[in-house]
């Protein structure tokens, strides 16, 4: 059934017999959507593993939807299901198809499917409904040469949203004149910018001058339904603190001011980001597929008049918040929240975020229970042996017993990095996964 | 019926979906409790600092209590009496709303249909564009040129689907205004073809003996409607009323899609003691002009770019994130406008205030930019 020009979806039953309609479907939609045989095989394939899990862990004949969908440079495939009796430890990436069966290590059908896209999450409750999407990016020719035209200092630039042609010599610009951390890798190359910009999920301005030259440009995508996240600004061949960087900014800044955005988040920054803009929410470490790790700023700016908010919090987190609060002028209602001795459910459920590309996971907690701790060393087991080397877990302190998870961090080795202004209902604590500490 | 079992998927249309609402900010005392502060300077909403007219505040004290029992005037018709009065023209010439913001509804409820857009600026008042995009109709914002109006890149904008241009003069935050020329030039060159709002929210503050009042322009253009507001020069901000005017058969129009009894009666009672007072006109404009100075030799001092022109406001640009700079005045008991949202990126509205509230402001300012 076509639902729009780039989504078909798919309704059918949790039963082992419909396994090939489920696979044929996903791997007709993923060839129908520009996917190469290889990515199709690929997606294919983690979609089989999907499909036969839920049919083992979820009740027989009831209802699922799979949506196939064409994101442009990738293709989507979204397993859909609302079922209250859904047991939700089946979303653990550590869960095993029977409980009892603790040695069939084989049959984590999550991480296996997992293992043959580039992004895969899973997110819901059984009660509002559960999602599992898988995807993959389509493959784009690299770039064959770096010669670029020379850019001439002191031109006059207009700030424009850019045609397809400028975008394609802007990818080729930034590879000639920046080193490869300053930019994500598909940026690079050039028919996947062009793509990534027609999805519209990620924006451009570029900086033209009336002869095409192109001086500059900035680029940002949606992460999440509150957040952007720019990218730059690149320039080229333009004096150091040139005022093109201000008015590259603001041209992203006019075009998301009056959107749903609060924040605009900046991880890639290049020495031409004028620093003013932005506040220092503190630094990352990215382990590198060379072992090598580097220490990464991270930028933000509010996008509006903050209004406050009510954050809950461990008392054993609570200075770490007053400081950063502090720090960052963000007026907050501190909680605390108290045990007092009440039972937790028994099995604790995380939502897991890959991206493989960058050896990197993001855990959140969908479910709170008494086995947090167990359950969460589980997984940093699972994850360190699929060699995902940077790992992350976000914390919304809009819920207490979020906040509570804290123990069984700081017990695994997480700790606290930097504050996110409504990176969810409403702060999140991102902390990260260290080795030794 | 729960909640979860509403489909606002199937209900809600498209462009309501993708509207963000506007969160107000919260009242003083819960303000003052988040940034810990004792105090608050509110300079973020360009209210008059010497408050409503003597003659309207004494209407305001003699109201008695038991007649807000009664319904007040559906159309508030003493008022548009003494507006027609004021400035020459009949009272069926005029239309009183819940404050300019509710006028601005009727006008777009009035001409727009399915398809239809408006044309404005990209940065000014944005209620025009918020209306207009809420109620499913596109807001084609054209960029301001030197911190002014374009006429003529507006002009280039509309096509057959246009139905409204508006402009703000002054404009809102900017200080800029179209003289009498342009302004004439603009209605000529539209001809009648589109109707042309005219918001004259802060003409009461003009000092410029060239900017034009719209009011004397209606007899010439039946297409034009001015807004003005009680809001600002008249300090009734917190009763909530404005009014428009234009010619007899375009409010006949408009009428038709004008919520009656939206104006509360002590409002309709306070505007009307208000109109008269240009004693408190003339006392505004001088404390307004006085404190501008003085903030203009402020911020000369401090090495800071400005843009200040008519109205009792002015635009700053700072070295820093204007909404950070937002959060560290609150900590200092001083809101003034950030101006992001504006799409004017690191700039803050001030609005002027008593010299006590100004003195308080630079001081603040001083602070977070050393700091910074």
């Amino acid at each position: 059934m076509k639902d729009r020009n780039n989504a078909l979806s798919l309704i059918t039953y949790l039963n082992l017999v419909y396994v090939p309609l489920a696979t044929s479907f996903s791997e007709e939609s993923a060839k129908a959507f520009g996917l190469d045989r290889d990515g199709a095989m690929r997606l294919t394939l983690a979609c089989e593993e999907i499909f036969v899990y839920l049919c083992q862990t979820g009740r027989l004949d009831e209802p699922i939807t799979v949506e196939a969908m064409d994101g442009k440079y990738y293709v989507q495939v979204r397993f859909l299901f609302q079922d209250p009796e859904f047991n939700p430890r089946a979303f653990n990436l550590t869960a095993r198809v029977s409980f009892d069966d603790t040695d069939s290590l084989n049959e984590m059908g999550l991480l296996i499917a997992s293992r043959t896209v580039d992004r895969f999450h899973i997110a819901g409750t059984p009660r509002l409904g559960l999602e599992l999407a898988l995807i993959k990016e389509k493959a784009y020719s690299e770039l064959a040469d770096l010669n670029v035209p020379e850019i001439k200092p002191g031109r006059s630039f207009v700030v424009k949203t850019p045609e397809p042609e400028s975008l394609k010599l802007f990818s080729r610009l930034i590879a000639a004149h920046y080193p490869e951390n300053a930019s994500p890798p598909a940026f690079r190359l050039p028919g996947k910018l062009v793509d990534m910009i027609s999805s519209g999920e990620y924006g451009a301005a570029l900086a033209i001058s009336e002869g095409g030259d192109i001086g500059g440009g900035v680029l940002w995508r949606w992460v999440g339904n509150k957040t952007v996240e720019s990218f730059g600004p690149y320039l080229f061949n333009q004096p150091s603190g040139a005022e093109l960087a201000n008015n590259l900014l603001d041209s992203c800044l006019g075009r998301i001011a009056k959107t749903d955005a609060v924040g605009l988040l900046h991880r890639w920054g290049t020495p031409e980001l004028p620093r003013s803009y932005f506040e220092p929410l503190g630094t990352i470490d990215f382990i590198q597929a060379d072992g090598l790790t580097t220490s990464r700023p991270v930028y933000y700016r509010h996008l509006n008049e903050d209004l406050g908010c009510r954050v809950w919090t461990h008392p054993d987190l609570e200075d770490f918040l007053q400081a950063e609060y502090g720090r960052l002028y963000f007026a907050r209602e501190i909680r605390l929240i108290r045990h007092g001795g009440e039972r937790r459910p028994a099995h604790s459920v995380f939502a897991t975020q890959f991206d493989r590309a960058r050896g990197q996971v993001t855990l959140r907690a969908i479910w709170d229970g008494e086995d947090v701790a167990e359950n969460l060393a589980q997984h940093v087991a699972i994850l360190k042996a699929e060699n995902l080397r940077n790992m992350f877990f976000e914390v919304d302190l809009a819920y207490a017993w979020q906040a509570n998870l804290l123990q069984a961090l700081t017990e695994n080795k997480f700790r606290p990095r930097l504050i996110l202004p409504y990176g969810g209902e409403a702060d999140v604590v991102v902390f990260q996964y260290a080795e030794g500490t | 019926m729960g909640i979860e079992s509403i489909s606002f998927e199937k209900l809600v249309p498209d462009y309501v979906k993708r509207f963000e609402p506007y969160i107000p900010s919260k009242p003083d005392r819960e303000l003052m409790k988040l940034y810990g502060c004792d105090h608050l300077y509110r300079l973020n909403n360009n209210e008059n600092p010497l408050g409503p007219p003597p003659a309207a505040r004494e209407t305001l004290r003699r109201f008695n209590p038991p007649r807000a029992a009664v319904y007040p005037s559906g159309d508030s018709y003493y008022l548009r009496q003494k507006l027609a009065e004021r400035h020459g023209l009949k009272p069926d010439q005029f239309l009183v709303g819940n404050g300019a913001n509710e006028v601005i509804a009727f006008v777009i409820k009035a001409f727009c249909q399915e398809g239809d857009n408006i044309i404005t600026a990209d940065k000014t008042f944005a209620v025009y564009e918020w209306v207009a995009e809420f109620s499913g109709f596109k807001a084609r914002l054209v960029p301001l040129k030197n911190f002014r109006f374009d006429d003529q890149g507006m002009l280039e904008q509309i096509d057959e689907r246009t139905k409204i241009l508006f402009v703000c003069n002054p404009n809102n935050p900017t200080g800029t205004y179209w003289d009498e020329a342009t302004l004439r030039r603009f209605l000529d060159a539209i001809a009648v073809h589109q109707i042309v709002v005219v918001d004259e929210a802060y003409i009461e503050f003009v000092e410029k003996n060239d900017c034009p009042d719209g009011m004397k322009l209606l007899r010439e253009y039946p297409n034009l409607i001015v807004f003005r507001t009680f809001s600002k020069m008249y300090g009734l901000a917190g009763l909530r009323i404005g009014y428009l005017a234009g010619a007899l058969e375009t409010v006949d129009i408009i009428r038709r899609t004008c919520v009656v009894y939206s104006v509360n009666g002590i409002a309709q009672e306070a505007a009307l003691a208000a109109l008269d007072d240009d004693e408190h006109i003339r006392r505004t404009r001088e404390l307004v002009s006085r404190e501008k100075a003085f903030l203009a030799r402020e911020f000369a001092r401090l090495g800071l770019t400005t843009q200040a022109g008519e109205g009792c406001y002015v635009m700053i640009r700072l070295p820093m994130s204007d909404t950070l700079a937002y959060r560290k005045l609150m900590a200092q008991g001083v809101m003034v406008r950030s101006m992001t949202g504006f799409r004017y990126p690191n700039w803050i509205r001030v609005s002027i205030g008593t010299h006590e509230a100004m003195e308080a402001f630079i001081k603040a300012l001083q602070t977070i930019l050393a700091k910074s």
